[in-house]
């Protein structure tokens, strides 16, 4: 396998604030990535760096190998779908779809054209007058028609509508199989992705604090939920994410259950249920103090 | 995923083959500029247009304020006409306008500062380049209507030079000269935004303080009556120069700004 982006203790500050806190992390080449995590913590800091946008206070950036940073090489391999896209006043949709074939060598364009299509994007419409789902579409369009080895897509469906939505799934589905690149999707949208991402990166006021595997993930995370003295007896000693109680119930998520520890939860006479990844996410990514909080209420 | 080893990234390959030559890596940034050519090619004509019209109005006011025998000697007065200069004020403007809204589409689209700074200095020769030529046609065509059939002046006003030649010099500098302010400022918003053009218009004024304060105490104002002395495409020339030195700290301030939204 080849690490199609490789970073080594990133630190990005600004001023008295860490946006991202000595990352290391390894992507590798045609893989499907989700960058997972709340607002505000570090995911567009991340792809900003690896994208050569913004300038990393310290650490290694290395991306298909080299830095990114004015790399004209590199850069002209990435693309980078951002929410916050700004584009020229006078620019409407056609400028931008006559302008991004010039920055992607790899650029598929009567693929565009049918995206055009599929998203209905009025390409006579101002940028400025589109709406925020029509911005996200014309973002998604010339992020999956560029084809570069390397594409982020951050908060890519904003505002589109859950047709659209499905059609971006679709459309990035297929391409991908036919075109195989490495994707990073970045959303807090998680449930709606979770089936597409192999692999989960999730980051936490900077750090990474999931990287694994989809798959390995969806099977190792579960909820156990009992009366509240059998699961805190079960739960004493292993890996909680995350706790829940009402009454004389409750629930804890274990990050990493093994078949022994199965085995006892039903012994226990426990329920074991499955945890969709934005639960899994949610339960990692939440203060303890306030999950405490909840549980006193 | 694998987890990195204790040494580091991996080590040196083979260095990454470039998929665009460098050259077309600088025109793309100009044929950015040309998606579009509404801010810096359509509104600048449409400008300078209206600037012609609003004075052909005027001096239609004058000849039937002046009349027959009047005309003569207002003619001599309109050789002084200011209206020329509009278009290298709104030229300023254009460079600032132009980097500031382009550099973040470059940026996100995976153009290297470096190149987005050079292809823009690139355009923007280009665009002095056209301005400079349609001007001096426009000027040509003045002085060969009698002003517009009215005895106006606006590209064939006496600050330009004499002769059509002159003119096409004096409009080229001068455009550089606009664009390559307006490039040094714009670099400046990009990076700092507001506070960065206030303390930079600050250090400007300081600048031209001291400048006067030396060139009074030392009492050499004579040698910027030499400049002026020169004629039109002397003063022009020299002109070049703080161009010259915007175009330079723009491109080493811009290398460091990054895109906001």
């Amino acid at each position: 396998m080849t690490a199609v982006v490789e970073l080594r203790g990133l630190t990005k500050r600004f001023g008295k604030v860490t946006a991202v806190s000595d990352v290391s992390v390894s992507l590798e080449e045609n893989r499907i990535y989700g960058l997972l995590g709340r607002n505000g913590a570090g995911k567009t800091t991340l792809m900003q760096l690896l994208t050569g946008q913004e300038f990393a206070t310290s650490g290694e950036i290395r991306v298909f190998g080299e830095s990114p940073v004015e790399n004209a090489r590199v850069l002209e391999r990435v693309a980078f779908i951002k929410e916050s896209q700004r584009y020229p006043d006078d620019f409407r949709v056609k400028h931008v779809l006559r302008a991004a074939p010039l920055f992607f060598p790899n650029w598929d364009e009567s693929y565009a054209r049918s995206l055009v299509g599929d998203f209905r994007v009025p390409l006579d419409r101002r940028m400025k007058k589109l709406s925020r789902g029509q911005l996200s579409a014309v973002g998604v369009i010339v992020g999956l028609a560029a084809r570069a080895p390397l594409t982020f897509f951050d908060e890519p469906y904003l505002g589109l509508d859950a047709v659209a939505r499905q059609t971006f799934y679709d459309r990035l589905l297929e391409d991908y199989s036919e075109h195989p690149r490495t994707i990073v999707l970045s959303t807090h949208l998680i449930d709606e992705v979770s089936n597409l991402l192999e692999h989960v990166v999730v980051i936490d006021e900077g750090r990474i604090v999931i990287d694994r595997d989809a798959e390995d993930l969806r099977g190792t995370a579960a909820t156990v939920v009992g009366p509240r003295s059998a699961v805190d007896a079960f739960a004493a000693h292993r890996d909680v994410l995350h706790r829940e109680g009402i009454g004389g119930l409750a629930s804890v998520t274990i990050g990493d259950i093994s078949d022994a520890d199965r085995k006892a939860a039903t012994a226990a006479g426990l329920e074991l249920a499955p945890v969709s990844l934005q639960q899994l996410v949610i339960a990692t990514t939440t203060d303890r103090t306030t999950t405490q909080q909840e549980d006193a209420r | 995923m694998t987890t990195m080893p204790a040494t580091g990234v991996s080590g040196p390959r083979a260095p990454l083959p470039g998929l665009r030559t460098p050259a077309t890596r600088l025109l793309n940034v100009i044929r950015l500029y040309a998606a579009n050519p509404y801010t810096v090619l359509i509104l600048p004509f449409i400008i300078l247009l209206g600037i012609l019209a609003v004075n052909v109005a005027i001096w239609v006011l004058i000849n039937i304020a002046a009349g027959p025998q009047g005309m003569p000697q207002a003619e001599r007065g309109l050789q002084y006409s200011g209206a020329g200069f509009y278009p290298f004020v709104y030229f300023l403007v254009v460079a600032v306008q132009a980097i500031n809204i382009t550099f973040s589409i470059a940026l996100g689209y995976g153009t290297t500062r470096r190149n987005f700074y050079l292809g823009t200095a690139i355009t923007f020769v280009l665009i002095a380049a056209v301005f400079a030529i349609a001007m001096g046609a426009l000027g040509l065509v003045e002085q060969l209507t009698g002003g517009w059939w009215l005895g106006g002046h606006m590209f064939t006003s006496v600050y330009f030079g004499a002769n059509w030649w002159t003119r096409l010099l004096v409009f080229f500098f001068g455009l550089l000269f606009a664009l390559f302010t307006g490039s040094g400022f714009a670099a400046v918003w990009v990076r700092w935004k507001t506070t960065g053009l206030v303390i930079a218009f600050a250090v400007l004024a300081a600048l031209v303080l001291g400048s006067v304060y030396l060139l009074t105490v030392s009492s050499s104002w004579s040698l910027v009556g030499a400049v002026f002395d020169g004629g039109p495409l002397a003063f022009t020339a020299w002109l070049l120069i703080p161009a010259g030195l915007s175009a330079v700290a723009g491109y080493f301030i811009l290398r460091r700004a990054t895109p906001r939204s």
